[in-house]
């Protein structure tokens, strides 16, 4: 363990819990539809400062497509995006990113050609500034501004312990670390806003613990605003603040774990009902 | 044995990310480099200046160009001829606009003017993806060829409808026209081309070689990342053009001495393609490496024949040479589909543990 994750152990020196009041994110009324298919009816929640917030449901509940819609890549038909109390207008995911909103896929979307350090390096893209003409001279500017990112990639590289596969190009790795690298690769982006999607899928207990432990640290350390989709409830009621259930596009319950736990609608949506 | 990075330790980022962080690699490079600037120059008669090294280096050149859009971006580009034309004939035209200017200078500002037509060519690139994207650049190929033909401005009016390079001097030398010796040429040719490949590692190692990297690996990943896809690709395809339009510019000046829009057709395309491929897509060093597969080899093979005292025809030996290098080009591929750069690689992993496997 080096110094900086024991640091983690400690006390939280972020708000307590109660404090989250102040809203990043807000969707009201949003809907969201392919044609004549509905991926969203109708949907409102908000994200507060701070937090951490699940989205749950069945699959195909339109999950994933709310994250979409949250980070632009697709333009709900209806309603408004509220982004730290400005409505937020259509906007193309680059966009998004700037304003400091981060995302890792279902599906590792990770740059394959590329070793661990680079994927993360890639996330500081926004924040490095030096142009062409910089970069193709590269002595001076360009290498300082390198050396001044990969110092804070390094420290990304730390928190997550992968330091021994820092030079590995990441299509050869496990998919437990690759799903880290691309936590890391998004933390790089120092965001306000964290969107996970699935970060626990096809994992064993014990990344999943690691992986856990990694989120919460996020939150606390950082005080990064966490959403999150995640299949297991186990997870989910342990690592999130507030959650909102999704159930064929439609928004069925939302409020802390286990107020939603006990909510019938809830049961029925994930259990089925007799008709 | 020999290749073994045991004991070199890094202590700071910039040595860390250095572009050869091995000694033996830094040895091994400027050792080429003396072969190139020292030893090829003072050995090497004229033949194998002109129809090998000079060829080889513009090749290469053109090589890399590509391998900027196509191994590195991961856009598909047909009109690698085109571009280098364009190159070509805007050098004719800046030297025969001012004849007293440094032809040196001309050449690399001709790139200029490809870099901005290939940025144009790279406009659908948005939404156009893969092979899809090749054909559009097909358009480029075609639609610049036949500028090449039908506007005659281009060429000076020339009757034979082909640029011929005038004489030029710089520097109190000849260096091109028919009077330029193959040494003067050889020497520019290697020097640009050197410069050339070491900015782009320059580029690639950086913040734009990873959003072209980016792009290349999973755009849709990039975008959330905050890069703009549309200014990125198209940076890629104007880098990629200037230098294919320098390369050209430089094999019709350093090399052939004139050209007709034949020599900037799609065959040159896919020859570029063609090295890009065999050496390895994303791989400066494979740019290098595919370009002597395709260029020297043949070179070579038509020799043999010769060397070992069996009296073949000239036209039987030709064809021999083609079945050959397109065997070998089969061979290769199914050996390893990434091309020399990787083979190279591997070889490099093997040589660290030798002499154990693993």
């Amino acid at each position: 363990m080096n110094a900086f994750a024991t640091d983690m152990t400690a006390e939280p020196d972020g708000v307590p819990e109660t404090a989250h009041s102040e809203e990043l994110l807000r969707v009201d009324n949003v809907s969201l539809s392919f044609g004549g298919v509905k991926a969203i009816t109708d949907i409102s929640f908000d994200i507060l400062k701070g937090e951490i917030r699940a989205i749950i449901g069945p699959n195909g509940a339109g999950k994933t497509s709310m994250l979409n819609v949250i980070n632009g890549f697709y333009h709900p038909q209806e309603g408004t995006i509220t982004w730290r109390g400005k409505e937020r207008r259509k906007m193309k995911p680059y966009e998004a990113a700037s304003q400091g909103i981060a995302r890792t896929f279902q599906n590792v979307a990770l740059f394959k050609g590329m070793t661990t350090l680079d994927n993360i390096m890639s996330g500081r893209s926004l924040k490095m500034h030096r142009n062409f003409f910089w970069q193709v001279i590269w002595r001076g500017p360009a290498e300082r501004e390198e050396i001044e990112h990969r110092r804070k990639v390094e420290d990304i590289i730390d928190f997550l312990e992968i330091q021994a596969i820092r030079k590995t190009p990441v299509g050869r790795l496990p998919y437990g670390l690759q799903k880290r690298v691309e936590l890391g690769r998004a933390l790089a982006m120092e965001p306000d806003l964290l969107l996970l999607d699935e970060p626990m899928a096809g994992m064993n207990l014990e990344e999943k613990e690691d992986m856990s432990r990694f989120i919460l640290d996020v939150n606390q350390e950082f005080g990064t605003t966490i959403a999150l989709i995640e299949h297991d409830m186990g997870v989910v009621m342990d690592l999130s603040d507030r959650v909102v259930v999704l159930d064929y596009g439609k928004k069925i319950a939302d409020g802390p774990p286990e107020e939603v736990q006990a909510n019938q609608n809830v049961i029925d949506a994930y259990l089925g009902v007799s008709h | 044995m020999f290749y073994r990075e045991a004991g070199q330790f890094k202590t700071s980022y910039k040595a860390d990310q250095a572009l050869m962080p091995i000694l033996q690699d830094r040895v091994g490079l400027l050792v080429i480099l003396a072969v190139a600037f020292v030893v090829i120059p003072v050995f090497a008669n004229d033949f194998f200046l002109t129809s090998i090294m000079i060829p080889f280096l513009v090749f290469s050149l053109a090589a890399i160009g590509l391998n900027v859009l196509t191994g590195f971006c991961g856009q598909l580009s047909l009109g690698t001829g085109a571009f280098m034309g364009v190159g070509a004939y805007a050098a004719y035209k800046l030297t025969s606009i001012f004849p007293d200017a440094n032809v040196i200078l001309m050449v690399l500002l001709s790139g200029v003017f490809s870099a901005a037509i290939g940025a144009v060519f790279g406009l659908p690139s948005l939404r156009i993806k893969g092979l899809y994207l090749a054909v559009t650049t097909l358009a480029a190929q075609f639609f610049l060829e036949w500028c090449f033909i039908r506007i005659p401005w281009l060429y000076n009016y020339n009757a034979s409808g082909a640029i011929e390079i005038p004489h030029r001097e710089a520097f109190g030398v000849v260096v091109s026209g028919a009077e330029a010796t193959p040494i003067v040429r050889y020497f520019i040719v290697l020097g640009i081309t050197a410069l050339i490949a070491y900015l782009m590692a320059n580029v690639l190692r950086g913040r734009i070689g990873r959003s072209w990297m980016m792009i290349r690996d999973m755009d849709i990943a990039a975008e959330l990342m905050g890069i703009r896809p549309l200014q990125t690709k198209l940076m890629a395809f104007a880098v990629s053009s200037y230098i294919c339009g320098v390369a050209g510019a430089m094999m019709v000046f350093f090399w052939l001495n004139a050209a007709e829009p034949s020599s900037y057709s799609i065959s040159l395309s896919f020859q570029i393609l063609f090295m890009v491929i065999l050496g390895g897509l994303g791989s400066l060093s494979g740019a290098f490496m595919g370009a002597a597969f395709i260029w020297i080899l043949p070179v070579f093979l038509k020799f043999i024949p010769g060397t070992i005292g069996i009296n073949v025809a000239a036209e039987t030996v030709e064809h021999i040479t083609f079945m050959i290098v397109g065997a070998l080009i089969i061979f290769f591929l199914i050996v390893e589909p990434h091309g020399f750069a990787r083979l190279w690689q591997i070889a490099k992993q093997k040589l660290r543990v030798w002499p154990f496997p693993y």
